[in-house]
This record gives C-alpha cells, sequence and structure tokens, in this order.
C-alpha cells in the first residue's frame, strides 16, 4: 500500500514535466521533432506504475481460488465483489476509514497550522539565537526515526491517557514537524519585508499580519505540506498500531494487517481493501498535484 | 467587519460542534451497560470468523459478561503490556515471543482451573520447553498442530507406493516415483521459514530427541563447542547430511526460486507426490484443488519405525495477564472456550488437535495419519523455533540447502549459542 501510493505519487509528479515542455515546443517557431527514446523511457515508467496498479485492480475482482492460480496477469472471470464485501466487514471498514479520515485530518491540519507558527517565528527572528537554535531542534526530529522512540512513547501516552487517535496525531504531527519546518522558512525568507512593512504601516498586529498575508502566501507551501502530512498519516502503519489500545479506533493500515499472513494468502481481498483504502490518497492527490508541484518548484529554487 | 466577525462566530462554534461530535464518538465505545466488558485478543486470520461465533454464542449465553475480539495482532499485544493495559484474555500462537510473558510473570496462574485440570500431562513439556515461571500454570494449551508430510495419495497409489516407515524405504519410494518421472517432493526454497520448518525440522526431529537435547544445550550454555556433551555439530551432522541426501536429489528442479504461495499451486496440481508442510497448506491447496485426496506420514530418518514422530507445535495457547482488571469474567470465558464441544469444534474445523484428555475429535482423513503418534504422545518440537530469533537458523537452514558446508553452518550454529548464553 504505502510503496504503491509512492509510486503513484512518483509517476504523477513526472506529468507536470514532461507538459511543461510540450507547451515550450509548442510556443516554439517549428514543432520539434518526436522525442522517441524520451517517449520509451517515459513510456516504460508509465508501464511499472500501470501494471501493478492493474493486478492490483484485477486482483480484486478475482474469486479467491483464481487470485492464487498464479496467473497474476489474468482477467478476473468470473467477475466478483467477494473480495470487496469481505474486506468491508473484516476491517469494518466504515470506521476504520472514519479513523484514518480523523487522525489524517488532524495531523494534516494540525501540521500545517504549527509549522506555519514555527517558521514565522524563526525566519522573523532569525537574528536571535533562542529562535535559531529552536530551528535547528525542530530539524533534529528529522534524525530520530519513530522506531527508536517507540517504547517510552507508548508509556508516556498510556500514561497521559493519549493512547488513542488523539496521541496519533500528536506524535505525527510532532514527527511531520521538523520537515514542514524546513519548507516554509525556505518559503518564507522568498516574501519580501516589505510587505509586512506596508501592512504594519497601516496598523495591522502581529496576529493579523499572519493571518491576513503571510498565510494566504505560504498557501502553495501550505498544500506541499498538507500533502506530505496526508501521505504520512493516512499510510503510517506502526504508530497507529502501537499507541491506539482500543481496537475499536485503529486506523486501517492496522485493520488491513490481518490478510496477509506467512500462512495463507488471500489476494483477492487484501487487494481489494488496499483498492478502498488507497482511493483516498490518490483522490486527494489528483486534486492537489497543481499546488504540490507549484510548491516543489518554488520552495526548490529560492530555498 | 460585522459579517467577519460572524462568520468568526460560526467558525468556532463549529469547531465546538466538531469537538462535542468527537468526544461522543469515543465515549460511546465503552460497549453495553450493566455487562462486564472484557477484551480478547486472538489473531489467527483464518479462524476469525469461526472464534467470532463463538464469542457470540458466549455474548449471547448469558448477561454479566461483554466479550470483545480484537484481531489486531502480536505487536499490539506486546505494546499493551507496555503501556500497562493488556487485553483481559489471550488465545495466541505459543512461541519463544510469547513465552517472553511467561518468563517475566506478567500473566497470571491458571492451575485452579477445571480447564487446567484437563489438559493432558505429557504435553506440559512443549509447554515448559519455551521457559516457566516458578510456581505457575501461565498458559493453557488450546490447538495443537501436527505437522509431517503431505503426500498425494491418487499419485502414491498410482505408482504402487506404501507410505513408507524407514529411511530404506523413503529413498526406494523416491527412486520408484523418480523413475516414473514424478517430482518426488516439492520444496519452496524461496521462502527460507518452509527449509526449518519442514525439511530442517523433520530431519532433526526424526533422529534426535529435541527435548533432551535443547536442555542439555542449555545447560551447557557458554560451553557450547566441538567438546560439549550435546552440540549441533555432533547432534545434528547426521540428520543434516541426510536431509541434504533428500534436497539433493529428489526436489523439484527449481525449488530455489519458489515461494510458499507457488508451492501450494504446484501441489495442487499434482507435480510432485510429497510435500513437507503443516495443517496450515491444507486450507491453500483446498483454494485450487478443493478434492484432492490428501494424507500425511512422520517423516521416516531411522530404520526404525519406533522413532516415528509428528513435529507439532502449540498454534494456540490462552493466557490471563496479571494486569487484568477483569480476571474472574475472563476465567468464566476461559473456562467456556475449554468446553469439550467447544473446543472440539474449533480444533476439527482448524485441523487441529485438542490437548485435552477428554477429548473426542475424530480427525480429518487428511490428518489422520498423525492422530496416532499424536496420541502416543510421540511428537516433538521443532528445533528450529527452540533457537531463540536472533540467531538466523532459518537463513542458516537455506543456506545448507544452497550448497553451504553442512559442518562449517553447524560449527557457526553452535558459536551464535554460546554467544548468546554469554551474552544473557
Amino acid at each position: 500500500m504505502t510503496n504503491q501510493a509512492t509510486i503513484e505519487t512518483e509517476a504523477r509528479q513526472t506529468k507536470p514535466r514532461t507538459a511543461v515542455g510540450r507547451s515550450r515546443s509548442a510556443a516554439g517557431v517549428k514543432p520539434e521533432r518526436a522525442n522517441w527514446s524520451g517517449t520509451a523511457i517515459l513510456l516504460l515508467c508509465a508501464v511499472t506504475v500501470l501494471l501493478p496498479l492493474y493486478v492490483t485492480v484485477s486482483m480484486a475482482f478475482k474469486t479467491q481460488g483464481q487470485a492464487v492460480d498464479g496467473n497474476a496477469f489474468s482477467f478476473p472471470a468470473p467477475f466478483s465483489l467477494d473480495g470487496f464485501v469481505q474486506a468491508w466487514t473484516l476491517t469494518n471498514f466504515p470506521v476504520g476509514a472514519a479513523m484514518s479520515l480523523l487522525v489524517t485530518a488532524g495531523t494534516v491540519v494540525a501540521t500545517i497550522i504549527l509549522a506555519a507558527f514555527a517558521s514565522y517565528a524563526i525566519v522573523r527572528n532569525w537574528e536571535r539565537k533562542l529562535f535559531r537554535y529552536s530551528f535547528f531542534y525542530l530539524l533534529a526530529a528529522m534524525f530520530i526515526p519513530f522506531p527508536v522512540v517507540a517504547l517510552p512513547q507508548i508509556q508516556l501516552t498510556g500514561r497521559l491517557g493519549l493512547d488513542n487517535p488523539f496521541g496519533v496525531i500528536l506524535l505525527a504531527t510532532m514527527f511531520q514537524l521538523s520537515f514542514s519546518v524546513l519548507l516554509f522558512t525556505a518559503f518564507l525568507r522568498s516574501i519580501p519585508m516589505e510587505l509586512e512593512e506596508s501592512a504594519r504601516i497601516d496598523g495591522a498586529t502581529t496576529w493579523q499580519t499572519f493571518w491576513k498575508l503571510i498565510f494566504p502566501l505560504l498557501a502553495p507551501m501550505s498544500a506541499t505540506v498538507g500533502i506530505f502530512a496526508f501521505l504520512y498519516a493516512w499510510n503510517d502503519f506502526m504508530m497507529p498500531s502501537l499507541i491506539i489500545s482500543d481496537p475499536a479506533l485503529q486506523t486501517l493500515p492496522v485493520r488491513q494487517n490481518l490478510f496477509q499472513t506467512q500462512f495463507s494468502n488471500n489476494y483477492h481481498v487484501s487487494f481489494a481493501s488496499y483498492l478502498m483504502a488507497m482511493a483516498p490518497a490518490i483522490v486527494a492527490y489528483l486534486f492537489t498535484q497543481r499546488w504540490v508541484m507549484a510548491g516543489v518548484t518554488q520552495g526548490a529554487v529560492k530555498g | 467587519m460585522v459579517s467577519a466577525q460572524s462568520t468568526r462566530k460560526k467558525r468556532l462554534a463549529a469547531m465546538g460542534l466538531g469537538l462535542a461530535l468527537l468526544a461522543g464518538l469515543l465515549s460511546g465505545c465503552t460497549g453495553e451497560p450493566g455487562k462486564e466488558t472484557i477484551r480478547f485478543t486472538f489473531s489467527k486470520r483464518e479462524a476469525i470468523g469461526f472464534m467470532g461465533k463463538l464469542v457470540a454464542d458466549y455474548n449471547a449465553s448469558q448477561d454479566k459478561t461483554q466479550v470483545v475480539m480484537d484481531t489486531s495482532g502480536v505487536d499490539v499485544v506486546s505494546a499493551s503490556f507496555v503501556r500497562g493495559n493488556p487485553p483481559d484474555i489471550a488465545l495466541a500462537n505459543y512461541n519463544m515471543e510469547s513465552s517472553r510473558f511467561v518468563q517475566r510473570g506478567v500473566l497470571s496462574d491458571l492451575s485452579g482451573t477445571n480447564a487446567a485440570s484437563r489438559i493432558r500431562e505429557d504435553l506440559q513439556p512443549l509447554m515448559d520447553q519455551y521457559g516457566k515461571y516458578p510456581g505457575r500454570t501461565s498458559a493453557l494449551p488450546y490447538s495443537v498442530m501436527a505437522s509431517s508430510v503431505i503426500y498425494n495419495k491418487d499419485i502414491f497409489a498410482a505408482n504402487n507406493i506404501e507410505v513408507p516407515t524407514t529411511w530404506s524405504q523413503l529413498i526406494a519410494a523416491c527412486e520408484k516415483l523418480k523413475a516414473a518421472g514424478v517430482t518426488p517432493f516439492y520444496a519452496t526454497w524461496k521462502d527460507d521459514w518452509t527449509i526449518a520448518q519442514g525439511w530442517f525440522d523433520y530431519s532433526v526431529g526424526g533422529q534426535v530427541d529435541t527435548l533432551d537435547f535443547f536442555k542439555k544445550l542449555a545447560d551447557e550454555g557458554t560451553g557450547v563447542g566441538p567438546d560439549s556433551s550435546v552440540s549441533f555439530q555432533k547432534d545434528f551432522d547426521q540428520p543434516v547430511s541426510r536431509m541434504l541426501q533428500l534436497t539433493k536429489n529428489y526436489v523439484n528442479k527449481d525449488a530455489a526460486s519458489r515461494a510458499y504461495g507457488d508451492g501450494n499451486l504446484a501441489f495442487s496440481q499434482g507435480k510432485a507426490a510429497m510435500y513437507l508442510q503443516g495443517p496450515w497448506a491444507f486450507s491453500e491447496v483446498a483454494k485450487t484443488a478443493p478434492d484432492l485426496k490428501l494424507g500425511t506420514f512422520p517423516l521416516p530418518m531411522t530404520e526404525n519405525p519406533e522413532d516415528l514422530r509428528v513435529r507439532v507445535n502449540v498454534d494456540l495457547a490462552a493466557w490471563i495477564p496479571e494486569a487484568s482488571k477483569h480476571k474472574d469474567a475472563a476465567r468464566d470465558f476461559l473456562e467456556y472456550l475449554y468446553k469439550p464441544e467447544v473446543m472440539d469444534a474449533y480444533n476439527k474445523s482448524q485441523l487441529g488437535f485438542t490437548p485435552t484428555k477428554d477429548s473426542t475429535v475424530v480427525p480429518d482423513p487428511r490428518i489422520a495419519g498423525m492422530a496416532g503418534y499424536y496420541e502416543q504422545g510421540k511428537v516433538y518440537q521443532g528445533p528450529s523455533v527452540l533457537v531463540p530469533k536472533t540467531i538466523p537458523i532459518m537463513n542458516y537452514t537455506q543456506a545448507l540447502v544452497f550448497g553451504a558446508g553442512p559442518e562449517s553452518t553447524l560449527r557457526t550454529l553452535d558459536a551464535d549459542w554460546a554467544h548468546l548464553a554469554f551474552r544473557q
């Protein structure tokens, strides 16, 4: 699931680039010769994404017998919805999806807001030691993977009554924060001070300057940060599995864990369930990829 | 300005409403009023449906306790122990990992229960082999899986082969199959666990008394090596060389690239006569060939039919954590699970054996070949599961069948054992 989502991400990121190339050639005086070698390579790349996706979709509609018969590429015959039905009931999909959605939405919102706050404060006070060092402090979290600190965090969240989705939101936000602050600060440096000064002359407070001026200007980067947070929170397995103690509040990836064991394969159920879980990530990406690309390139150039 | 303020108010109101909804959602998950809720961890994927029905029956049968089944897996259980809110009762695979809970004394004593009094005493060593906590019966076996050679009855009949009971008969059978153009064994070496579970464990268990061997090995501790009373290099040498004789001559040519899933498919298509897997493979084979006639027999490794034994593992054991706040309710549910009709029905559905004295299950024809050995207690636990996970024994066995020298590999195993003993 995670891999597929990232493959998906990468593939989609390549597309706008080719679109830019084409529009540039169209604007030129004479049409450029077709770039066959480039096309071939891109086709190959597309196949590496489409083939697994095809297998995922076709597997999901197969019957149990056909799913394990060793022909991954065969077309489902008979066409069966059994996998979806089983996946739906086994994972208690509506509740699982709601929990995943809650965790994801919470993480995305909290990450964007907190990271934007922190970055704004840090960038505008860069000459002060406290802020400079707090920036490095936040960045340092990038070097601490969750498994290393899992044990104390399980204990801590347990003691504080945070062994539920809210604890996951809190921790996921914390882990997302460092990377997001890095992106935001790079972007913030490109916003001219004069804009803020004009707002101040009009009588805006710091709070108003941030909400009315800076935060809207940060929108493309917020989208980027949001999407990274979304993909992370939606796909994460380990943290929710260890932090959430009540199985009724568990997120989708953890619920799906029971499909694949050492001793048995249930490809049709697993893939049906993966498809259902993948859908929101893909949909979210489809709608926001414009901003992601804009955000990534802007951050890259001006950072 | 007025409109801006009113939208802000609305926004605040919406946020408050959202939080209230969430709080309601979370508090709504505490279960039925008036009933004591206990959390029951069960994560055997294939049996979740069956167990779900048993739990529903229990919940309907009385009005004191509400059992909630948790299928989220073993890692989650470990985390819950760390957090201090473990499940109230669990039925889980009994292995090195879960025995840690036993050794550290976090599981309560079940010796006073009715269920405990009905467990076969001769199976207790299998439980104790993973370690025990003094003065306690920490876990009770619930379902025992026996595994041995699975064979295709039709292929054996077509080639006029009887079930072999000695090593020479096994070799003769393999030669006969080979001459007839049939692959004797289907091997799936891409998955290293299949080598450790089948080839290695059956070969060693058929010749070595593993209970005695591992006890002595533990006593030797850091002294394990060429001069100790028992060692892998001395005691496992003969079984491993016989195993290699089989793996070199009588398996499918593409064994190295086949995985467990491929093996189930190929075996269901009759591509080989024998398959070294446990009963879990039956349901996988049945997915593509539901009517295939299959049987089982212990892998003969010596010339004496008396030495025949089947590999067993405690597939499910029941335990109740010390930290549970609902121990009495959990015990009541435990007694329900151990009712003869409930237990037998479960084991029948999963092709397992019941570890109680009064079991009346008629074994499925597919595992009937092992029933006699199980009832007489001619069983052993696989050496591969008795070695701590820190030692990569599965990889070692894979190296063996891929051509690594048996002497040096077994020497490495000895050295690893001694290192581990030194560290502990």
